[in-house]
C-alpha cells in the first residue's frame, strides 16, 4: 500500500519549512495570493488527516469524443442505420449488454460502473473537452479548433490540493497534453508534466530527466550551487505583474527535484516489470501508457491523463474501431485487474471517457457525428461500487434519459473522491473568487 | 432613497458605497467651478456622518434630455449623471424619478420610464436637493402597436438566449428545434417557428397555448428551464405576435443601421456602478431604446463585469475594461477605466520626455490611469535587447565592449543603423513571416516550400515595401520552382481557404466564422465571406498538384477565364466584392486577386497597416496593442487605439518602410523603459509603462548556444555552419527548437508557436545531450579559454560578456574567479571549472529573458 507521499518530508513542527516558504513565495505569484497562501498552510497542516485515504485518478481521455453505442451503450433493438454493423454481448450485469469488442471489461463488470446518462450541450470538441475537463462550460462560445482554458483542469485542481509526491509532479499527461488539461488561473506549477516518449519503445526514457552521460551526480550538483550563485537577475516579487521568469523559476525547480529524485527514476523505468505484467497490458503504445500510469500512482502521484488520441470518427467508423477497441478494451481490464491485486484499486479510480458521444444515425460515410445529448463514461475503483450501470439513454441511444447527469456532477463525483471539496471557492491572481464546480453535487450511486 | 429604489427587487450594490466614497476627506480638491459648489457641500455634510467633506460637485444631467415614445408599454432608460472631481457619475439608482402625470407615465427605481397614456408631459428627477426635468412625449400610448418578427421577435428571442449557440441555435439545434445562431437568418427562423412541425409551436387560435410559450415559460417541461415569467413584457410581446397572425416586418420598415451606447467611456471609481443606455438607430433617422434587449459582455470581467441589464460594476482593483454591447448584431462598446487611487500632478507627464509620437500617446495613457512609467534601461540592457529585437542573436563581446566604452550621445541611434543593415536582420524578420506562411513539405513538396522561402528572405533581403510584397504575394503567377509566392496557392486550393488566409494575416479580419454562419461577435456574414473568397475563384492550377507525402512536381498559378463561387445556402453566385469600401472595378480578363489587392491596399484600410504595426510592436514590447494580435475588431478593442492609429498611419506615410517603423519605435523612450518596475507600475500588463520580458525564441536560442559555445548546430538538408535562422522548414529534426516551442507543422494551426516556458525547457537546458556536447566539447569555448593563457579574471568577464552581454559586477568576478584554476595550473581542472560556469549562466533567466 501506499506510503504517506505528500510534503511530510518538508515540514517542520511550525507546519512550514523554510523550503516551503520559499515556494510559498511562488504559489502567491502564480496562485490565488494570500489567499491561497492560507489554503496551502491550511493543507501543509492537514497532511497527516490527508495522508489516510488519498485516492488518485487515472483519466483514460479518448480525444475526439468515443461513440458510446460500439462501446458501452449499444442498441439493439434500434433500426440498423443507427445500431450499426456490430452485435452485442452480456456482461456479468444480468441485462446489460456491451458492444462486441468490450470482451475483456465486459468480464469484470462487478469492478465497474458504467454512467449512460451524463450530457452537455457543447458539441465541438474545444467546448466539450473543456467541459468535462474542468467541470466547467466555456465562458464564451468557442469552437473545434479551440484549444482553450477559462477554468482550471481536474489535473490542476488535484495537483494544487493534493500536493506533489516526493520528487515527482503531482499532474502527469501521458502521450500529449489534452487541449483544457492546463491549469488556467492556478498557474504554471500546476500544468502537467507531459511524457511524450512511448513507453512501448525499447528505448523508452523521459527525456532529459537522466543526467547527460559522463556527468556525475556529485559535478551536477556543484553546478547548481554555481547557478545559485550567479542567478542574480531581478525577480519581480508579485502576482500581477505577470513576470514570466517566475514561471521558469517553478519549473527549473521542479525539473531539478526530478532529476535528482531516486522515486521519478523508479517510476520512469518501466523495464522493471516482468515482461508477464507488460505483455498482459498489450505490447502497445496504449498498453504500456496504461502501465506506466499504474507505476506512477504507485510512486504516489495523484493524477495521471493518459491520452489517447483519434476518437472523432466522422467516417468509416467500424474499420477504425475494428483496430482501435480491442487494445484500449485489454489494457484497460489489465489496468483495472492489476490494481486490484495489487491491492490499489480501492485508492485508485480508474476513468474513462472523451468529450461527447457521437449521433445516433450513421452518416453517408459511414462515421457518426459529434454528440453530447449522450455519452458513456467508464467509471473503476476508488471504492466506486462496481456491477452497475447509471442512468439509461432512450430508446434509440439520442439522449440521456433517466438520471440525467451534468459534467459538474461529474466533475464533482471526482473531487470527492480525491478528498477535494468540489464546493470550495478558487481565487484568481486578481482575488476574484471562482467556484470550483458550479454544482457540487456528487453522482452518489458513485460514491459508495 | 427614493421608494422607488427600496421597493425594487434589483439589487443595489453601491448605494451604500456611494455614501463611503463621498465621505473620504480630499483637502487638496480644487475650488468649485460652478454656484452649485457651497450647495453640493451642504449636500454631502448632511449625508455623511463624518462631516468632513470638500468635493466639487456638478449639475444633474439626464440622457437622454427629450424622451419620445410611442406605443402602449413602449419604455426608454433615462440615466442621470453628475461630475465629482471633474469625473462623471452615475446617479441613476440613487436618483428619484417622479412624472409629472402619473396617467401617461410609469417609472421604476432604474430609471426606465415606460409609456400608459399619450401627451406631453416631464419626469422629474431628484437627487438629494438637485432636480433635473426632461420633457416627454408619447404617441398612442394607449395603443399596442403592431409585433412584427424581424423587427420585435428576434431580438426577444436572442436575448432569451433561445438561439444562442449553447441551445437551439447550435449547429444542429437543440431537441428537435433550430434556430439560426443569433438570429442572423430570419427566413430560415420564420419556418422553424411557424412552419416546421406543422405548425405545433405556434397557435393563433390561442396564443397562451403555444408551444413556443409553454416552453419558454416552463409551463410544459424545457430543457433550457424557464426563460421568461409569465404575463412578463417578453412573453406579452412574443403573445401579442402570435394572437396578431404571425406577421414579418414588412420590407419596407426602416432597416436598423447602429447601434450606439452611452456613455461611450468613462472613468470609474473601484466599486461603483454605471448604467449603460444602448440605441437603436434605423434608416428613417428614428431611433429606439433597446438596453434591455441588448446583450452585454465584458473583456475583463474581474476588472468590471456587467450584468444582463446593462448595469455595469467595476471590481475593486484598477484596470480597463471594454463592455461589448449587442443587438441584432451590431455592436457599440463602453470603455471603463479605474485609474490607480491617489493623485499624480499633471506636470509629472508634462515632465516625462517624449522622443516622437509613440511616447506621447503612451504617456498619455498612463496619465488616464495614473500609472508611473520606469524609468530608461541601461546600456547593457538596451543592447542585448535591440540586438535581440532587431536581428536575432545576441552581440558578440567585441560588440558589447566598443558599445558599453563608447561615449557618443547618439549611439544607440547608430546601433540600431547598424543592426538594420546587418544580413541577419531580414533572416531574422523574414522567419516571423514564413512562419506564418510556410506549408509543410511533406504536403506540397520540398522544392515548393524552399522556393517560397527564398522568396520571403529576398525581399526582406531589399527591403521590399511592405505593400509591395502583400501585392506580390496576393498576385503571384507561375511556376512553384520559379516564383517561390505562389507555393501559397498551391498549399490553399480553394477560395475558402485562401479567404480565411489572406484576410487574417493582412487584415487581422477573420473570416473561419462567416464560412458556415455569422459569427456572434463579428459583423461578417456568410456573403460576405463568399463574396470577398470570389476573388480567388480564377486562380488556375496546371501542372501536377499535390500527391503527398513527396508531391514534388511543379505546378503553374495563373489566371483562368472563369471561375465562380456560390453561396451555399442559397446558391447564388457571388460575384467578387469587398467586406467595406467601394468595390474597384474589374474587366472580365483581369485577374480579380489584382482588385483585391487594390482594396486591400487603399488609403482609407485601416485594418492592412494596423495588423502589421500591431504584429511589430507586440514582437518588441511584449504584448500586443491589440491580442491576438489578428484579431482586429470592435469587440476586441486595442488597449491604446490612438497608438494602433498613429503607427498605421505612421507606417503608410513612411511607405510601407518596415526598416523605418522598426526605427521609430525603437527610438521612442517606451522601447528603452526598463523591465523594473515601480510601485506605480507594477500590475500594468498592457500599457507599456514598463518592458515585459519575454523568453527568447527558439531559433534565437539555439543559435546563442551555438555562439556561446563555439559549437554549431549540424542540420540535415541545409549547409554546414547554417544558423536555426536559416532554416526552410520548421521539419528540419531538432529537439532544441521543438522544445522551446517553434511552431509544428503537424499541429492545428500549424504557425502556432509557444512562447511560454514549461518543466522541460528547464531539463532541456539542463542536460540534454547534444547541449552538454557543445559545453563539454573539446574544440569548444570552455576548452578554448580553458587552454589559454587568460586569467580567471579574463574568463569570467568574457562569459559573462558572452552569455549576459555585460560585464560581471565585483562580486560576481570574485565569485566566479575563486573558482577557476590560475593559467598554467593543468589544463582539465580549469576546463571542468569553465565548463560549469558556461552550464550555470546558460540556465539561468538572465540568459533565457530578453530583459
Amino acid at each position: 500500500m501506499k506510503k504517506p507521499t505528500s510534503r511530510s518530508h518538508q515540514v517542520n513542527c511550525e507546519g512550514l519549512s523554510r523550503r516551503s516558504c520559499l515556494q510559498l513565495g511562488l504559489g502567491s505569484f502564480l496562485g490565488g495570493g494570500l489567499v491561497s497562501a492560507l489554503r496551502f498552510r491550511s493543507l501543509a497542516a492537514s497532511e497527516g488527516a490527508a495522508a489516510t485515504a488519498p485516492t488518485s485518478c487515472i483519466l483514460v481521455w479518448l480525444d475526439g469524443g468515443p461513440t458510446h453505442y460500439e462501446t458501452f451503450d449499444p442498441k439493439p433493438e434500434a433500426p440498423k442505420e443507427i445500431r450499426g454493423e456490430y452485435e452485442t454481448i452480456p456482461t456479468g450485469i444480468p441485462g446489460v449488454r456491451f458492444s462486441k469488442h468490450m470482451k475483456r471489461l465486459a468480464g469484470i463488470t462487478d469492478k465497474l460502473a458504467i454512467i449512460r446518462s451524463i450530457r452537455h450541450d457543447h458539441g465541438n470538441h474545444g467546448a466539450g473537452n473543456h467541459y468535462m475537463m474542468t467541470g466547467a462550460p466555456t465562458r464564451i462560445p468557442v469552437s473545434c479548433g479551440a484549444f482553450v482554458s477559462f477554468h482550471p483542469s481536474l489535473g490542476s485542481v488535484t495537483a494544487r490540493e493534493r500536493g506533489a509526491p516526493k520528487g515527482l509532479p503531482a499532474y502527469f499527461s501521458l502521450g500529449r497534453m489534452s487541449r483544457s488539461g492546463g491549469p488556467n488561473f492556478l498557474g504554471a506549477r500546476h500544468a502537467p508534466f507531459v511524457v511524450k516518449n512511448d513507453p512501448n519503445q525499447g528505448s523508452f526514457r523521459v527525456r532529459d530527466v537522466a543526467l547527460p552521460k559522463g556527468l556525475d551526480g556529485a559535478r551536477f550538483s556543484s553546478r547548481q550551487d554555481i547557478r545559485r550563485e550567479v542567478d542574480r537577475f531581478l525577480r519581480i516579487q508579485n502576482e500581477t505583474a505577470g513576470d514570466p521568469v517566475a514561471a521558469y523559476d517553478e519549473y527549473f525547480r521542479q525539473g531539478h527535484d526530478l532529476i535528482t529524485s531516486a522515486q521519478a527514476q523508479e517510476a520512469f523505468d518501466i523495464h522493471r516489470e516482468p515482461s508477464t505484467t507488460r505483455d498482459l497490458y498489450g505490447r502497445n503504445s496504449f498498453g504500456q501508457r496504461a502501465l506506466l500510469a499504474r507505476r506512477l500512482v504507485e510512486a504516489g502521484v495523484p493524477f495521471v491523463t493518459l491520452y489517447d488520441g483519434g476518437w472523432d470518427h466522422h467516417t468509416n467508423l467500424f474499420k477504425s474501431l475494428d483496430t482501435m477497441l480491442p487494445p484500449r478494451d485489454r489494457a484497460l481490464a489489465a489496468l483495472i485487474q492489476d490494481l486490484d491485486q495489487r491491492g490499489m484499486l480501492d485508492s485508485t479510480m480508474v476513468i474513462c471517457l472523451g468529450e461527447f458521444g457521437r449521433t445516433p444515425k450513421i452518416n453517408e460515410r459511414g462515421g457518426r457525428d459529434h454528440w453530447s445529448n449522450a455519452m458513456s463514461v467508464l467509471f473503476a475503483g476508488g471504492r466506486t461500487p462496481g456491477g452497475q450501470v447509471v442512468g439509461a439513454t432512450d430508446r434509440k441511444g439520442y439522449s440521456a434519459s433517466r438520471r440525467v447527469l451534468s459534467p459538474e456532477n461529474f466533475a464533482s463525483t471526482i473531487y470527492k473522491k480525491l478528498g477535494i471539496d468540489p464546493g470550495k471557492i478558487l481565487y484568481t491572481p486578481e482575488g476574484r473568487p471562482i467556484h470550483l464546480v458550479s454544482d457540487p453535487t456528487p453522482i452518489r450511486e458513485l460514491m459508495g | 432613497m427614493s421608494s422607488n429604489v427600496s421597493g425594487s427587487s434589483f439589487p443595489d450594490p453601491d448605494t451604500s458605497r456611494v455614501v463611503r466614497f463621498a465621505a473620504r476627506p480630499r483637502p487638496n480638491a480644487p475650488p468649485g467651478k460652478n454656484g452649485f459648489l457651497n450647495l453640493s457641500l451642504l449636500l454631502l455634510v448632511l449625508l455623511s456622518s463624518s462631516g468632513l467633506l470638500a468635493i466639487e460637485e456638478g449639475e444633474l444631467k439626464a440622457t437622454p434630455a427629450t424622451i419620445r415614445l410611442r406605443g402602449q408599454l413602449s419604455s426608454q432608460q433615462v440615466l442621470l449623471t453628475t461630475s465629482r472631481d471633474g469625473v462623471d457619475v452615475d446617479l441613476t439608482r440613487q436618483a428619484e424619478f417622479q412624472p409629472a402625470n402619473e396617467d401617461l407615465l410609469r417609472v421604476d427605481g432604474k430609471g426606465i420610464l415606460t409609456a400608459i397614456g399619450s401627451g406631453r408631459t416631464e419626469v422629474v428627477i431628484r437627487y438629494e436637493k438637485k432636480e433635473v426635468r426632461i420633457p416627454v412625449e408619447i404617441l398612442k400610448g394607449e395603443t399596442w402597436l403592431p409585433v412584427t418578427f424581424e423587427q420585435d421577435i428576434q431580438p426577444v428571442l436572442t436575448k432569451l438566449g433561445c438561439n444562442a449557440g449553447t441551445c437551439h441555435g447550435k449547429q444542429r439545434g437543440q431537441n428537435g428545434f433550430q434556430l439560426s445562431l443569433l438570429g442572423f437568418d430570419h427566413d430560415f427562423d420564420f419556418d422553424a417557428l411557424v412552419r416546421e412541425g406543422r405548425g405545433r409551436r405556434v397557435f393563433p387560435a390561442s396564443p397562451a397555448n403555444s408551444l413556443l410559450l409553454l416552453k419558454a415559460a416552463a409551463l410544459t417541461p424545457h430543457g433550457g428551464g424557464k426563460r421568461i415569467a409569465p404575463a412578463g413584457k417578453h412573453y406579452n410581446t412574443l403573445k401579442r405576435w402570435i394572437a396578431a397572425g404571425l406577421p414579418r416586418t414588412p420590407p419596407e420598415t426602416p432597416k436598423l443601421q447602429r447601434v450606439s451606447v452611452f456613455p461611450t467611456e468613462r472613468i470609474m471609481r473601484p466599486r461603483t456602478g454605471q448604467q449603460i443606455l444602448v440605441t437603436a438607430h434605423y434608416s428613417d433617422g428614428s431611433s429606439r431604446d433597446v438596453t434591455r434587449l441588448a446583450a452585454y459582455q465584458s473583456n475583463e470581467s474581474p476588472i468590471a463585469k456587467v450584468g444582463k441589464t446593462g448595469l455595469v460594476q467595476a471590481g475593486p482593483l484598477p484596470g480597463e475594461a471594454a463592455i461589448m454591447t449587442r443587438y441584432m448584431g451590431k455592436f457599440a462598446t463602453f470603455s471603463v477605466s479605474i485609474p490607480l487611487e491617489g493623485e499624480i500632478p499633471a506636470e509629472y507627464y508634462r515632465s516625462l520626455e517624449r522622443n516622437n509620437f509613440i511616447d506621447e500617446l503612451v504617456w498619455k495613457k498612463l496619465e488616464r490611469l495614473k500609472i508611473k512609467p520606469s524609468p530608461q534601461c541601461g546600456d547593457s540592457e538596451y543592447l542585448r535587447r535591440v540586438y535581440i529585437d532587431v536581428i536575432g542573436r545576441l552581440p558578440s563581446p567585441a560588440e558589447t565592449r566598443t558599445f558599453l566604452s563608447s561615449k557618443d550621445p547618439a549611439k544607440r541611434r547608430d546601433l540600431v543603423d547598424s543592426l538594420l543593415s546587418r544580413p541577419e536582420y531580414a533572416d531574422h524578420w523574414a522567419n516571423k513571416w514564413v512562419d506564418l506562411l510556410r506549408p509543410n513539405p511533406y504536403r506540397v513538396g520540398i522544392k515548393a516550400v524552399r522556393s517560397l522561402d527564398r522568396w520571403v528572405r529576398k525581399n526582406f533581403r531589399e527591403n521590399k515595401p511592405y505593400d509591395r510584397f502583400v501585392h506580390d504575394l496576393l498576385t503571384s503567377q507561375g511556376s512553384t520552382f520559379r516564383n517561390g509566392a505562389v507555393t501559397v496557392f498551391r498549399d490553399r486550393r480553394s477560395p475558402e481557404e485562401l479567404v480565411t488566409m489572406f484576410s487574417q494575416l493582412f487584415l487581422g479580419i477573420r473570416l473561419e466564422c462567416a464560412r458556415c454562419h455569422q459569427h456572434p461577435f463579428e459583423i461578417w456574414s456568410q456573403k460576405d465571406f463568399y463574396s470577398l473568397a470570389a476573388y480567388f475563384a480564377k486562380v488556375g492550377r496546371k501542372g501536377t498538384g499535390l500527391s503527398p507525402p513527396i508531391s514534388g512536381s511543379e505546378e503553374y498559378i495563373f489566371t483562368k477565364k472563369g471561375g465562380e463561387v456560390r453561396h451555399p445556402r442559397t446558391n447564388e453566385i457571388l460575384p467578387p466584392r469587398p467586406l467595406f469600401g467601394d468595390s474597384p472595378t474589374l474587366s472580365s480578363s483581369q485577374d480579380p486577386r489584382q482588385a483585391l489587392a487594390l482594396w486591400m491596399l487603399r488609403k482609407d484600410n485601416g485594418f492592412f497597416p494596423a495588423v502589421m504595426v500591431n504584429r511589430v510592436w507586440a514582437d518588441l514590447m511584449g504584448r500586443g496593442i491589440v491580442e491576438p494580435v489578428d484579431d482586429i475588431r470592435e469587440s476586441n478593442p486595442p488597449s491604446n487605439k490612438e497608438l494602433l492609429d498613429a503607427l498605421a498611419r505612421h507606417f503608410r506615410e513612411v511607405n510601407y518602410d518596415l526598416k523605418t517603423l522598426l526605427r521609430t519605435i525603437l527610438a521612442s523612450r517606451v522601447y528603452s523603459l526598463s523591465s523594473r518596475p515601480g510601485e506605480r507600475n507594477i500590475a500594468d500588463t498592457r500599457n507599456y509603462s514598463r518592458h515585459y520580458r519575454q523568453r527568447l525564441r527558439a531559433e534565437v536560442l539555439l543559435d546563442g548556444v551555438c555562439d556561446i559555445t563555439g559549437i554549431p548546430e549540424k542540420f540535415s538538408a541545409m549547409p554546414p555552419g547554417s544558423r536555426a535562422a536559416e532554416l526552410w522548414t520548421h521539419r528540419t529534426a531538432s529537439n532544441f527548437l521543438d522544445t522551446f516551442g517553434r511552431p509544428d507543422p503537424n499541429q492545428d494551426p500549424p504557425c502556432m508557436r509557444i512562447e511560454d516556458t514549461t518543466v522541460v525547457q528547464a531539463l532541456h537546458l539542463m542536460n540534454a545531450p547534444n547541449l552538454d556536447r557543445k559545453i563539454r566539447n573539446e574544440n569548444g569555448r570552455a576548452a578554448a579559454l580553458a587552454a589559454s593563457k587568460m586569467s580567471p579574471e579574463e574568463i569570467v568577464e568574457e562569459l559573462y560578456l558572452l552569455v549576459y552581454a555585460r560585464y560581471p559586477q565585483d562580486e560576481e568576478m570574485r565569485a566566479g574567479s575563486s573558482r577557476i584554476p590560475p593559467a598554467g595550473t593543468p589544463v582539465k581542472g580549469r576546463r571542468s571549472a569553465v565548463e560549469d560556469l558556461l552550464w550555470a549562466l546558460l540556465n539561468t533567466p538572465e540568459f533565457l529573458f530578453k530583459d
